[in-house]
């Protein structure tokens, strides 16, 4: 739950920004995309090195390994378009956000491990496909770079599906 | 007619209607199999629904950014991953509905359905 709520941190950020005008633009976008997508990746090896339960391992596998996919296909596109990720308050705010989630993560053990990282995987999917539908995906102007935010949503909500479906399976088992 | 007569035409029966069911079964065989396409994208099966014939071949192809797979429920075929930009191709070697899913994303599902 603690990192659910430091995680909020950021997506209220962005959200912030978009209340008072301030949409971010394509550049500042592309960083808040490959930065969330690299977040995600960073606790996938974490849980992969550190799970025992084989669901969970590949689970964090699966996260490694789209995650990665869709920043190669993002930084493909972005360099085609000649487009440089910008830094901005909202993609340092989730660098840090993630980087004190994974010190969170990484006190645990066992199953209080799997449950948190699971518990962290539904709470982030779920902020990532708002910050999308609400921010990232209006604002953005490029409409190759808008189709490819449109084109990895689902498989943002297949994700979360999934992590919502271990998330209960691991409840159940105690 | 004599019952010699009729013996002679039931013989020459036989053997006109078995021709004529070889015949349809050398047709059947002979068919040219159709092609299918299934577009993987936007972590969806598109169509979902295949109907094909025995002998018909059906190709995924993943026009999505993440790797996929179509694998059976009830066993038959398995794609294993299908990468970005790949594809991969089954042709239906028995009659029956099958229900199939990307087992990297379970919500994910199709039928391929062989008649």
């Amino acid at each position: 739950m603690k990192a659910s709520i430091v995680m909020c941190t950021s997506w209220l950020l962005l959200s912030a920004g978009g209340a008072r005008g301030q949409a971010p633009n394509d550049a500042q976008i592309a960083s808040i995309v490959v930065t969330a997508n690299q977040v995600d990746i960073d606790a996938g090896k974490l849980a992969e090195a550190k799970s025992h339960n084989a669901e969970v391992k590949a689970f964090a596998q699966r996260m490694i390994t789209d995650h990665s996919a869709v920043i190669k296909a993002g930084s493909d596109l972005l360099a085609k378009l000649k487009v440089t990720p910008q830094d901005n308050p909202t993609s340092q705010s989730l660098k840090t956000d993630g980087d004190k989630s994974l010190a969170h993560l990484r006190s645990l053990e066992g199953a209080a491990f799997d449950k948190a990282y699971m518990d962290r995987e539904v709470a982030y999917h779920t902020q990532v496909i708002g910050a999308l539908d609400k921010t990232l995906i209006p604002s953005t102007t490029n409409p190759e770079f808008k189709a490819l935010l449109v084109k990895a949503r689902p498989t943002f909500v297949a994700h979360l599906e999934e992590a919502k479906r271990i998330q209960s399976s691991l409840g159940k088992k105690h | 007619m004599t019952r010699r007569a009729w013996q002679k035409l039931a013989a020459w029966a036989v053997v006109v209607i078995s021709l004529a069911m070889l015949g349809v079964g050398f047709a059947a065989r002979s068919r040219t199999p159709t092609s299918y396409t299934v577009t993987i994208d936007a972590a969806r099966f598109q169509p979902p629904l295949s109907v094909v014939r025995v002998g018909d071949v059906i190709t995924w192809v993943n026009k999505d950014l993440v790797p996929h797979t179509a694998t059976s429920r009830t066993g038959g075929f398995d794609s294993g991953a299908i990468e970005p930009g790949k594809s991969w191709t089954y042709t239906a070697t028995r009659t029956g509905d099958f229900p199939y899913l990307c087992v990297f994303h379970p919500t994910m599902t199709g039928l391929l359905r062989v008649k």
